[in-house]
């Protein structure tokens, strides 16, 4: 176990050096997609100026909530995105039986030998982002809120990487999965905007079966002191607790996926 | 020849019946929560600048269908695989047009969307929020062939960005770019009517505003007909700079084309 821990930083190393040979593709990406982002949060800036808010959020407090989408995605996907998204091409390829042999976990060894520096970008506008919003918004700022702050995009993050390598772990048993995430982002669109704007059933599904409200709005909404629909005082400590949750089931789903693998045959 | 292309593009996404599945139900939601954001910010209010409710919704849905109809990111991903692995050199072996070929292709492609994601989606949501006719019949025809340019335009563009990535050498950047500024400019959030005076100035004459924005607001009556006429010819002009900008990227890329070993 612990030699496998040491092993992890080493292939993260190995990645990244790998990476900086194309230092030039490199930034014009972050450039690009933080451009790409920035761009998005335009035109929903024009929409929140023009009529003043949307669901009753302001654009500082809809710059939060942006801006908690963005870390929280960016953090989490940095560990999973691009490395499960391909896991349906390494199952098809017959590569995956070559990960099941080493003396490391498949998963960590997917998680860390593709950790993805290619969310610099994102994290650059996140985070000036977020602390523009957490001067202007009207946050009451006190220790337990900082940390409940730190706690709430580990979370985030969490909630991210648990969905995208549950969809991903859905290749080791039925061989395709990448489709899938057309869907996840379907509801991760949803997940930047106040979950009061949408009906009741897509508030239930987005605290549940798909939890991306937890991943943004339940923790902007609480840091923002405002009423969470469905939720109510349980947010704050949900918002805390849906990440660790869903790191467990996805490691539940990942080990039934892993049991199940049987190859794409060929 | 070209036609066969693109009922050939047309039949291999038929395939991926659970990929059609999947972008029915992504592009469902994302229509639905750009009709969320509408009516959260019309609560009580009946019009803002002569815009209903029932206009936005309308725009919602359309502006995402001609825009989700086609989506550049498998454009830029096909050019980006056949620049980095040489593909590309075999397409210069065969008594084709490359950029012809990709542009069949892809027509295949826009004809599976539209049928398998598009129709459906704007049948669904058009039913449940309701969806208001063409301002009038000359304005609903007119639609349609704002919406052949509408794909021409966005095709030449991806193009365009697709073929930078011979001196790139990754076409990867170029897609977010391209995402970013069809975002905005296209018109597929937020209509130019609601831009302000300035970016609204400089956003009417860009190629992105023929993408989403014109098709939708002709389809919508809120040009004149003067006006869509004019509008028309410009987009017209547009399409013809970039397919000439695209003739010329490419007979200056095929010739940076290295292929090593084999």
């Amino acid at each position: 176990m612990l030699a496998a821990l040491r092993v992890l930083p080493f292939l993260v190393q190995l990645h990244m050096r790998a990476t900086m040979e194309y230092r030039g593709a490199m930034i014009l990406g972050w450039i690009a997609m933080a451009f790409s982002y920035a761009s998005v949060y335009t035109a929903i800036a024009l929409i929140v100026l023009r009529f003043e808010n949307i669901g009753g959020w302001v654009w500082s407090e809809m710059a939060l909530l942006l801006s908690f989408h963005l870390l929280g995605y960016s953090l989490g996907a940095a560990f999973s995105f691009v490395q499960f998204r391909q896991l349906e091409d390494i199952v098809r390829l017959g590569t995956f039986d070559t990960l099941m042999v080493k003396p490391i976990s498949p998963w960590a060894y997917l998680a860390f030998s593709g950790f993805n520096i290619g969310y610099a970008g994102h994290i650059t506008l996140a985070l000036p982002l977020m602390t523009w919003a957490l001067t202007q918004a009207d946050v009451g700022w006190n220790p337990t809120l900082v940390l409940y702050l730190v706690g709430a995009l580990v979370s985030s993050a969490l909630i991210t990487a648990a969905i995208i390598t549950s969809i991903g772990a859905s290749a080791l048993v039925w061989v395709r999965s990448r489709h899938l995430y057309s869907i996840y982002f379907g509801f991760w669109e949803l997940a930047r905007y106040p979950l009061n704007i949408f009906p009741g059933i897509i508030q239930a599904i987005m605290v549940t079966v798909m939890p991306l409200a937890f991943m943004s709005y339940v923790p902007a909404a609480v840091l923002l002191d405002k009423e969470v629909p469905l939720l109510g005082p349980a947010a704050a400590p949900l918002a805390l607790a849906a990440g660790p949750i869903a790191t467990i089931l996805a490691m539940l789903y990942w080990r039934w996926c892993i049991r199940n693998y049987q190859g794409a045959g060929g | 020849m070209y036609a066969a292309f693109a009922a050939n593009a047309f039949q291999t996404r038929l395939a991926y019946r659970n990929q059609a599945w999947s972008s029915f139900f992504g592009q469902l939601i994302q229509v639905f929560a750009r009709i969320a954001i509408w009516m959260a910010v019309y609560a009580g209010v009946a019009s803002v600048d002569g815009i209903t409710l029932a206009d936005m919704i309308t725009y919602a849905i359309l502006a995402t269908a001609v825009m989700g109809v086609w989506d550049h990111a498998l454009l830029m991903r096909d050019l980006d695989v056949a620049i980095k692995t040489g593909d590309v050199a075999v397409f210069l072996l065969k008594p084709l047009h490359y950029p012809l070929y990709l542009f069949a292709a892809h027509c295949g492609n826009l004809a599976f969307n539209t049928l398998a994601v598009v129709l459906p989606v704007t049948l669904i949501i058009g039913v449940t929020y309701g969806i208001q006719p063409p301002a009038s019949a000359m304005h609903g025809a007119s639609f349609l062939g704002f919406w052949a340019l509408s794909f021409a335009i966005y095709f030449l563009l991806a193009m365009t960005c697709g073929l930078l990535a011979f001196w790139l050498m990754t076409a990867h950047s170029l897609e977010w770019f391209l995402t970013g500024i069809m975002a905005l400019f296209s018109g597929s959030i937020l209509p130019l009517w609601f831009f302000p005076p300035a970016l609204a100035a400089v956003a009417q004459y860009l190629p992105f505003a023929w993408v989403a924005y014109y098709p939708t607001a002709v389809y919508l009556g809120k040009l004149e007909p003067a006006e869509t006429g004019l509008i028309l010819a410009i987009g017209l002009g547009w399409a013809a700079v970039l397919a000439a900008g695209v003739g010329l990227l490419w007979s200056r890329a095929r010739h940076r084309i290295v292929v090593q070993g084999g």
